[in-house]
């Protein structure tokens, strides 16, 4: 009978905690692998900084992760809606109205409308420091028509004003509870997907703003690990301490080690058409590149497949066009020219150089150019010079490589003081009015940027651009390059790709429109 | 003993005093104009010639060079360093931030240089000429021999891709420092090793060693008791030397260990031209080269009376 007993209290015991350890065993892994789930972890090659919306300090490609824009720039340059839902143009160009999403609010809950946004726009449009925006420098007032809706008066048309909306900073809205009485931002609190909780030098650490008014991310932080050094950032990937590295703005990959990456089996790399050129630009102030045919011959030299092999490791596309086809208005394709030594020697012939031995004389002066480049200011420009050297040194050519670092380029560039030297358009979201305007236009101060090339006539072709609206820009647009490949103003090299590289940690990987954007919200993680 | 050593720090003085001045003539020299650079952190794309021109005469950097150096001295001695270029942070912040980063890995990798060096050399002299000792030799051979950016991408490639035992980055962990440590003691531990043999060799060549074998010690004996004392003082000269080099170091193993340290401050404030926080970084360096020897230096007045009496003859 005890027995019995001793049975009887025991089996259920015995059943209650065999379902209790079961339960244990499934359930607590389950609750702390939720608990306990590591960030996703991307590298960026610099701190993050204060992200303040109006100083030119912190790290770009930060802010959109906590930041939304009224206009996101999308695939192929297509406007999307983001805390607009839509927008109107007048007739004129002087009149934008939005219609403001109504279910939205920072991250501290301060709501978004009408009012928080034209606070924001006041806080930089007008502003001299901010005239480089044509927006800003046009703007006459800003008017709240409704709760949600929104209006910028214009003193003129602005044909790339939208687009100059989707661009990162100072573009994007702030909480008017995170400044001081002075204006100025103190804390970086937006209506964006990530909030951020922790910002030092080594790190930023996001969480996962749950009221987004957007679609959410499948995981509740990130972490942004400051890797300055591109070799510790693809080992930190393959040993799992990162999970995605990339993006020229975010931490660079370059086509090398892109290549090399490609072989292990635990990494994916992702390579995409870029939104920028590399271009061999002519000073308009050399006199030995004064005669286009002289420009013409070193176009005519120069073999692209090879710089797409060697230097960028097929991680490029070739191109004699100012921008890639992802930019609008980029105008028709041109026609890849094949390398021409024999023609090149003829165009120099022409203008009158004689041959002499390996090099070409005139007026008792060798054809001998400056190439100017600097490692810091475009990364592998060094062995691009050197394979442009030695490609010239065919046609006989003669070129010095001029290798400096980026505060003497910055001080050499915008006074031309050098024959030859690498440039790169901005890219989306800022093509193609951003490199029109700030690289061509004599009159635009470009500070340490430089141009591309100037002339008097070029002026007016892209000034008349950039005013055009409606159809007539694509042609207004085509007829700024026209005048670059007419006159041999520029030569475009190649397009690079946009590398990205992520290990499988990662799921759902899709790149951002533009490489000053992160790649996060899509994103799935798995342990 | 005391005016010995207020001679010694006078000196000290007298030499920040000097490689301050050079390090500041010789940046000011350099390519690149500084109010250029703030133009375009605070304007961006705006940054105009008038701009820069205004920042020039705001920060008095068309004063001449010996008023200029005057009033940077001034403000870092009153722990004013200006502001990076870079970032827009006080340098006096930065450094605040950084400096526990460098002085941790210094720590660490000076406590195992110290220690290994130790006990290499001794090893070394107790095998004296044996296996072990070639051995020892030849480990030290390479481990001067080899730079610290290729020791830590051969480290991180075996204990972090390889094992995965190790995390690719310091900082997040006790074990994260073991791989940075290692690698900035490398050098320091090999050169530090050989001193310790060569000098444990010459001075058991001495009668007071041959005295302790007379006297029945064993050769480590010997080697403990009566030589090791006696090359304390070239030792500690080599190490406090050896010591101050590896902040250079740092600079290297900071970067690729993604420590945000002095040293990668340094780097990066090289990389984006940032002068004012490259003086003030040169600053604190020659500072803390002058300050570990003259430490060094006071150490071993007080530990051989024989240096005493030199100096003080």
């Amino acid at each position: 009978m005890f027995n019995t007993f001793r049975s009887t209290i025991r089996r259920p015991l015995f059943v209650f905690f065999t379902v209790l350890l079961t339960a244990v065993v499934t359930i607590f892994p389950i609750v702390s692998s939720a608990q306990e789930q590591k960030p996703l972890r991307i590298a960026i090659k610099q701190e993050t900084g204060n992200l303040d919306l109006l100083q030119n300090v912190s790290a770009l490609s930060t802010y959109s992760l906590v930041f939304d824009p009224l206009i996101r720039y999308g695939e192929n340059g297509q406007l999307e809606p983001a805390l607009a839902t839509s927008w109107e143009v007048s007739e004129d160009g002087t009149k934008l109205s939005f219609n403001l999403r109504q279910d939205v609010a920072f991250s501290d809950g301060t709501p978004f409308n009408a009012n928080t946004a034209r606070w924001n726009l006041e806080r930089w449009m007008g502003k001299p420091e901010f005239a480089w925006i044509g927006i800003s420098d046009a703007m006459q007032s800003i008017e709240t028509t409704g709760m949600y809706e929104l209006t910028i008066n214009l003193s003129r048309p602005v044909p790339a004003a939208l687009y100059e909306l989707t661009i990162i900073r100072p573009v994007r809205f702030l909480s008017p509870n995170a400044v001081d009485a002075e204006g100025r931002q103190t804390a970086p609190v937006g209506t964006g997907p990530w909030v951020v909780t922790e910002n030092n030098n080594s790190r930023t650490l996001l969480t996962r703003n749950n009221n987004y008014w957007g679609s959410k991310p499948s995981f509740s932080s990130m972490e942004l690990k400051v890797v300055p050094d591109e070799l510790a950032r693809s080992n930190g990937l393959r040993s799992g301490d990162l999970d995605i590295i990339g993006g020229d703005w975010v931490s660079p990959l370059s086509p090398r080690r892109a290549r090399t990456m490609q072989r292990d089996p635990n990494v994916a790399v992702v390579a995409e058409p870029g939104t920028t050129s590399i271009l061999l630009t002519f000073s308009p102030k050399s006199p030995l590149l004064q005669d286009q045919r002289v420009r013409e011959a070193i176009d005519l030299s120069i073999e692209r497949n090879a710089i797409v092999a060697i230097i960028y490791e097929g991680f490029a596309t070739p191109t004699t066009n100012l921008f890639p086809t992802v930019i609008p208005f980029s105008g028709d394709r041109v026609v890849l020219p094949q390398r021409d030594v024999k023609s090149a020697r003829s165009k120099l012939e022409q203008a009158g150089w004689k041959r002499s031995g390996n090099q070409w004389l005139k007026d008792g002066k060798v054809l001998e150019l400056e190439l100017m480049v600097s490692e810091e200011a475009l990364p592998g420009s060094r062995r691009l010079a050197e394979m442009i050297q030695g490609q010239l040194s065919e046609t006989g050519i003669k070129v010095r490589v001029s290798s400096v670092d980026n505060a003497t380029i910055h001080d050499r560039r915008p006074v031309f003081q050098y024959d030859l030297t690498f440039m790169a358009t901005y890219g989306a979201p800022y093509d193609p009015h951003g490199t029109l305007a700030n690289l061509l236009l004599s009159g635009v101060d470009s500070g340490p940027d430089g141009k591309i090339y100037t002339n008097p006539e070029l002026d007016v072709v892209v000034q008349s651009a950039l005013n055009a609206q409606g159809d007539e820009r694509i042609i207004k647009m085509q007829a700024i390059y026209n005048w670059l490949n007419a006159n041999m103003a520029v030569s475009p090299l190649v397009s690079p790709k946009r590398l990205w590289a992520y290990n499988r940690r990662v799921g759902n990987f899709q790149l951002p429109a533009t490489d000053y954007q992160m790649p996060g919200t899509d994103v799935t993680l798995s342990e | 003993m005391f005016q010995l050593i207020a001679r010694r720090t006078l000196l000290a003085l007298a030499m920040i005093l000097a490689a301050s001045a050079l390090t500041f003539a010789l940046i000011s020299a350099a390519p690149g104009n500084v109010a250029a650079l703030i133009a375009e952190r605070t304007a961006g794309p705006a940054a105009s010639a008038e701009l820069v021109q205004s920042i020039a005469d705001d920060l008095g950097l068309n004063d001449p060079l010996p008023v200029r150096y005057g009033r940077w001295l001034l403000g870092s001695v009153n722990g004013n360093f200006g502001e990076s270029l870079r970032t827009g942070k006080p340098i006096a912040d930065e450094f605040a931030e950084r400096a526990p980063v460098t002085g941790l890995l210094l720590l660490a990798g000076g406590a195992i240089a110290f220690t290994l060096s130790l006990i290499i050399g001794l090893l070394g002299a107790i095998s004296n000429g044996g296996p072990l000792d070639k051995l020892l030799r030849a480990v030290s051979l390479v481990g001067a021999s080899a730079p610290n950016f290729f020791v830590a991408a051969l480290l991180v490639m075996l204990f972090s891709v390889t094992l995965g035992w190790l995390p690719a980055f310091a900082g997040s962990s006790a074990a994260s420092w073991i791989m940075p440590s290692l690698t900035i003691a490398l050098f320091p531990m090999s050169v530090l090793s050989r001193v310790v043999r060569v000098n444990l060799q010459e001075v058991m060549s001495r009668p007071f060693a041959t005295t302790g074998f007379a006297m029945g010690y064993t050769r480590f004996g010997v080697l403990a008791r009566e030589a090791l004392p006696n090359i304390a003082v070239p030792y500690l000269t080599t190490f406090g030397a050896q010591f101050t080099l590896m902040i250079i170091g740092s600079i290297v193993v900071e970067t690729v260990f993604a420590l945000k340290g002095i040293g990668a401050f340094f780097i990066e404030a090289i990389r984006f031209r940032d002068f004012i926080s490259m003086q003030a970084t040169l600053l604190s360096f020659i500072v803390f080269f002058v300050f570990v020897n003259l430490l060094v230096d006071i150490i071993c007045l007080l530990i051989d009376p024989r240096i005493r009496r030199q100096s003080n003859a």
